[in-house]
């Protein structure tokens, strides 16, 4: 077999030897490419970005599609079977858990006032009475915290697998865009609907998906609609929809902020249901932006979508996000009539952008950075990976580089591009490589053992050996300030005590996310494509992951170290032991600052 | 919120920096680093040992809620309900009192050694989160201005581009620190501030490769990785060796990391870190989380303090707080604030003159917007510290006069 995969090799590095630059005329140049101008590299380019890259053998098949069939398989996806699990609720919710108190005080205050709260009734004597109410609203918060968490690892392993990588891409795009966190919904079960909304409406009609949006209950909870309502306007929806959502900031008076809220007075939720409240509904006209009217939420939405800002204003977002961060003023003007005529269809304005001559010029090719979630999710692909592995955890790994699915920093969502990158970051970039090829042997699984944040671990020990809660709970070490001994003041209940009675309770139900180590098999994968020598494996393991290439004398240095870790050059004497210094090697390669270029 | 509770173990130390650098020198660790940069070395002028800390407390703090005008009847009138009374206040005169768990900013404002700065705000103000701090990072409202104006104060003041000499705790790089030429060291957990890596491949980890054909994004990345490799190991090290008696309280904003790299005498002269994460964005039933956090910044910037103090650096180091706009004057129907415009800003340390400074703005002469309207440029604060603590020209660096406070003795 390996008699046939050789020359695949001598292709493969053959092509990376060719300069493929483009025209600089390209630039700005939304005319499609033809398919002479279609090779190997662009379509590695087209994979990279409309999806979370790809190996050698997807992009040979790629290769060999034309420019449009290569583009339209990756956007018109819904023809590809994708038989992919739906997420496994672990069973953490129960009817008496709504509605959710908005915080302790208020669960317990709500207990202290009618003897039941959070469907768990007071104590009719006692020590502690409500003790039970405040480990429930703990419970949950705690529970829901984890599925979330559950659902990121899930989400993760979709972008890995997935047969229709723009879908899972879009779906990442449009959580960035209409950021919601799970930090103030409170919610799984919110933010996976909503997560399966962004995923139905991926490429599909904007108008359809903003709509859907403005009625989705994690973002009624995330920007407060509860409290919007007729003759107190709560103006945070209608501020983001119009700086955010979309018609960019400076476009829109104050004004047109209050009255655009008065229009979505008295939309809610309850439970997991959109409900409008006619008696908390603003039924007067609004003027906004030059049009008055007995306006609701989706005619403001209506008369948004019509200015011509909004759609330059989406077009140059999906721009940036997909090829790059700089565009003139004329080009995002002309990506915005694309996006307009094709009526806010998002699936055409893809296709226009991927086929593009822009897309492939210089500007445009390798030099985006790689987003936390989708430089693990490429490292795991083009590893070759068919699961995302336990160890080290997804959701901690991708949070300590500065993106965690369900969690963006705040409602502009993640700011992209240069701010990916600080020295802090790049180093943990890196780290995260060589927990991947070394994974860490006295690792932690932080959704059985409580972070120290929470402080759980000693109170269970002091309660294990008898000592009584006022005592097992008291803070340890230093005198604590001014506010930390809230909790143990109230005498109906102990709130260190729900701390860890909450966590107990949350992790019996909620099911353990797998943990095991990723599967690498780097002898095979030099071997499988023809590697002879050390240089020929370096040279490989450079062009299969990384989108630049890199200095002539960076690689023979490198391949200097795997020759000295194996003692020979000759990769057929070393087969049998090279597995640990090709690690060593993939380390170091991937740590390149020019591994975040994708 | 992952903002930490740090606590530091307790064993003794009192290194310096030659100590410092000798131990790690000794574990082979600063191969390549300058030992003394050239501005350490000649440190007599005392201004180039002069620090400031800027704390940025993102999401628009309620400035109302948290130094209480509690003698105007307008103010209660206001807020019929957050308002909090005067009997809870922790008066520092008979005008205005600070919210009620801030003990440490009352003993720091009777002490003479904090200067509240009134009414500070901008023309034609933004109430986008995001706009509005870019105008304050980048001192420049309404313009297009790309760096920061502490980027532009370390250019200004140090044009040797001394390393480590800009230093912002956080996530990801702030605006207010970003520079044409000097690459601000940024990162988030000391521990963490390292790079893994088998012996055999230290020497490949450690260089930076020239790109074949390098881009604008690829010349970026290898600016900071060379920051990275000169700042991790006396980061790491500094922390570590980082002990202190000092209760910061719960939520420290990262000030026990400035203080390790002070203790350490790291050549860093701005360093920038926030509350994080648009948290005082108290949109919705406010009182109780909007106290809690200005305790925890209250304590944290107290404790800095006495830090400064035991290490007897107190002379040499000020504290600037701030937020990108403050709230509305009245409260909303749903017991919060929405977004206003002028603020206080806080100047703190031994060697500010504490005290009043700037005209409190009318509650009873609102905007349309039911807006307070701002009484002082916030650049004149920016100017103060520029001229008067960090010995640059404020006329050039914020393009324009900007008439200094006597905030410095």
């Amino acid at each position: 077999m390996r008699l046939f995969q050789a020359p695949t090799l001598l292709i493969l590095l053959g092509a990376s030897l060719l300069s493929h630059a483009a025209p600089t005329s390209w630039q700005g140049n939304l005319q499609p490419i033809s398919k002479s101008e279609w090779n190997r590299e662009r379509a590695a380019h087209l994979l990279e970005r409309a999806g979370f890259g790809a190996t050698p053998e997807e992009i040979t098949r790629f290769a060999a599609m034309s420019p449009t069939q290569a583009v339209k398989t990756l956007v018109r996806y819904k023809s590809t079977p994708n038989p992919l699990p739906a997420f496994e609720h672990s069973g953490v919710h129960d009817a008496g858990l709504e509605p959710f108190a908005t915080s302790r005080p208020a669960a317990t205050d709500l207990a202290r006032d009618t003897g039941e709260s959070l469907g768990v009734k007071v104590k009719p004597e006692g020590n502690r009475r409500m003790q039970q109410v405040a480990d429930r609203f703990l419970y949950w918060l705690r529970a829901s915290r984890l599925e979330s968490n559950r659902v990121g690892y899930w989400w993760a392993n979709r972008m890995l697998t997935t047969r229709r990588p723009l879908e899972e891409k879009m779906t990442l795009f449009w959580h960035g865009h209409f950021a919601t966190s799970e930090e103030k919904v409170r919610d799984y079960r919110k933010m996976l609907l909503q997560n399966e909304l962004f995923r139905k409406h991926a490429t599909g009609n904007f108008r359809t998906l903003m709509i859907a949006v403005a009625q989705d209950p994690a973002m009624l909870a995330y920007l407060d609609a509860a409290v919007n309502v007729k003759g107190a306007p709560n103006e945070n929806f209608a501020r983001e929809i119009m700086e955010l959502f979309t018609m960019g900031v400076g476009n829109y008076s104050e004004q047109d902020i209050r009255e655009a809220a008065r229009a979505f007075t008295g939309w809610n939720y309850q439970g997991l249901k959109f409900v409008v409240n006619p008696d908390k509904h603003d039924n007067a006209n609004k003027t906004l932006l030059g049009h008055t009217g007995n306006y609701d939420g989706v005619q403001v939405i209506d008369i948004l979508l019509a200015q011509p800002v909004t759609a330059e204003f989406i077009a140059a977002k999906l721009y940036r996000y997909f090829v790059r961060e700089e565009l003139s003023p004329e080009l995002q003007k002309e990506l915005g009539d694309v996006l307009r005529k094709s009526n806010y269809e998002i699936a055409p304005f893809l296709e226009a952008v991927f086929t593009s001559r822009d897309f492939y010029s210089d500007a445009s090719v390798a030099t985006r950075i790689k987003p936390p979630v989708e430089l693990v999710v490429a490292t795991y692909r083009k590893l070759g990976l068919k699961t995302v592995p336990g160890i080290p955890d997804f959701n901690d790994l991708t949070e300590s580089l500065g993106q965690k699915l369900l969690y963006p920093p705040n409602v502009a969502g993640w700011a992209h591009g240069k701010s990916w990158i600080t020295p802090g970051l790049l180093l943990a970039r890196g780290n995260f490589v060589y927990d991947t090829v070394f994974p860490p042997i006295a690792f932690v699984p932080t959704d059985r053992v409580p972070n120290q944040f929470y402080q759980i671990v000693p109170v269970a020990e002091k309660l294990a050996m008898g000592i009584d809660v006022t005592t097992a709970t008291k803070p340890e070490g230093k005198e604590m300030s001014s506010m930390s001994m809230q909790g143990d003041r109230d005498e109906d209940f102990n709130t260190r005590l729900a701390s860890y009675h909450a966590w107990r309770k949350a992790i019996e139900k909620v099911k353990p996310i797998p943990r095991a180590y990723a599967h690498l098999n780097l002898t095979g994968m030099v071997q499988q494509a023809g590697c002879k020598t050390t240089q020929q494996a370096v040279d490989y393991l450079l062009l299969r992951f990384l989108s630049v290439p890199i200095d002539s004398e960076s690689r023979k240095k490198i391949a200097a170290m795997l020759q000295a870790e194996l003692g020979t050059d000759d990769l057929s004497r070393a087969e049998t032991y090279m597995e640990e210094a090709l690690r060593t090697t993939l380390h170091v390669i991937l740590s390149l600052p020019a591994y975040q270029l994708g | 919120m992952k903002q930490d509770t740090q606590s530091h173990h307790q064993h003794h130390t009192d290194l310096t920096r030659r100590t410092l650098l000798q131990s790690l020198a000794g574990a082979g660790l600063v191969a390549g680093l300058p030992l003394v940069s050239p501005l350490s070395a000649q440190a007599a002028n005392n201004k180039d040992k002069r620090i400031l800390v800027v704390l940025e407390l993102s999401g628009a703090n309620d400035g109302f809620n948290t130094l209480v005008p509690y003698a105007d009847d307008a103010y209660y009138r206001l807020r019929p309900n957050i308002g909090i009374r005067p009997n809870k206040v922790r008066k520092i005169d008979d005008q205005f009192g600070f919210s009620p768990g801030m003990a440490g900013f009352e003993r720091l404002f009777k002490e003479g050694k904090m200067a509240v700065v009134h009414g500070c705000g901008y023309a034609q103000p933004s109430y986008s989160h995001f706009t509005s701090a870019a105008y304050w990072h980048t001192g420049a409202p309404n313009t297009g201005e790309p760096y920061g104006w502490l980027g532009r104060v370390a250019d200004a003041i140090d044009p040797a581009l001394t390393p480590n000499f800009l230093v912002n705790i956080d996530e990801r790089q702030s605006l207010a620190v970003r520079a044409a030429k000097h690459v601000p060291v940024v990162f988030d957990d000391p521990e963490r501030f390292t790079r893994k890596g088998l012996l055999q491949s230290r020497p490949l980890l450690d260089s930076v490769p020239k790109s074949v054909a390098a881009s604008a994004t690829q010349n970026y990345l290898d600016g900071v990785a060379n920051s990275a490799r000169e700042a991790s190991q006396l980061v790491r090290a500094a922390w570590a060796n980082y002990k202190t008696p000092v209760d910061y309280g719960i939520i420290s904003v990262d000030l026990p990391k400035v203080a390790a790299m002070i203790a350490a005498d790291l050549p860093t002269r701005l360093y920038y870190t926030s509350y994080r994460h648009n948290a005082f964005d108290t949109h919705v039933q406010q009182s109780e989380v909007h106290q809690r956090m200005l305790t925890y910044v209250s304590d944290a910037v107290s404790g800095f303090m006495q830090d400064m103090e035991r290490l007897g650096r107190a002379d040499d180091v000020t504290v600037l707080v701030f937020s990108e706009f403050g709230r509305r004057a009245a409260e909303n129907t749903s017991l919060g604030t929405d977004h206003g415009t002028a603020n206080h800003m806080y100047v703190i340390g031994k060697p500010v003159k504490g005290g009043h400074y700037g005209k409190p703005p009318s509650l009873t002469a609102l905007d349309i917007g039911g807006n307070v309207t701002y009484t002082t440029d916030f650049r004149r604060v920016y100017a103060s510290l520029i001229d008067g603590w960090l010995g640059a020209d404020s006329k050039t660096l914020l393009s324009g006069e900007f008439e200094s406070f006597p905030l410095f003795g």
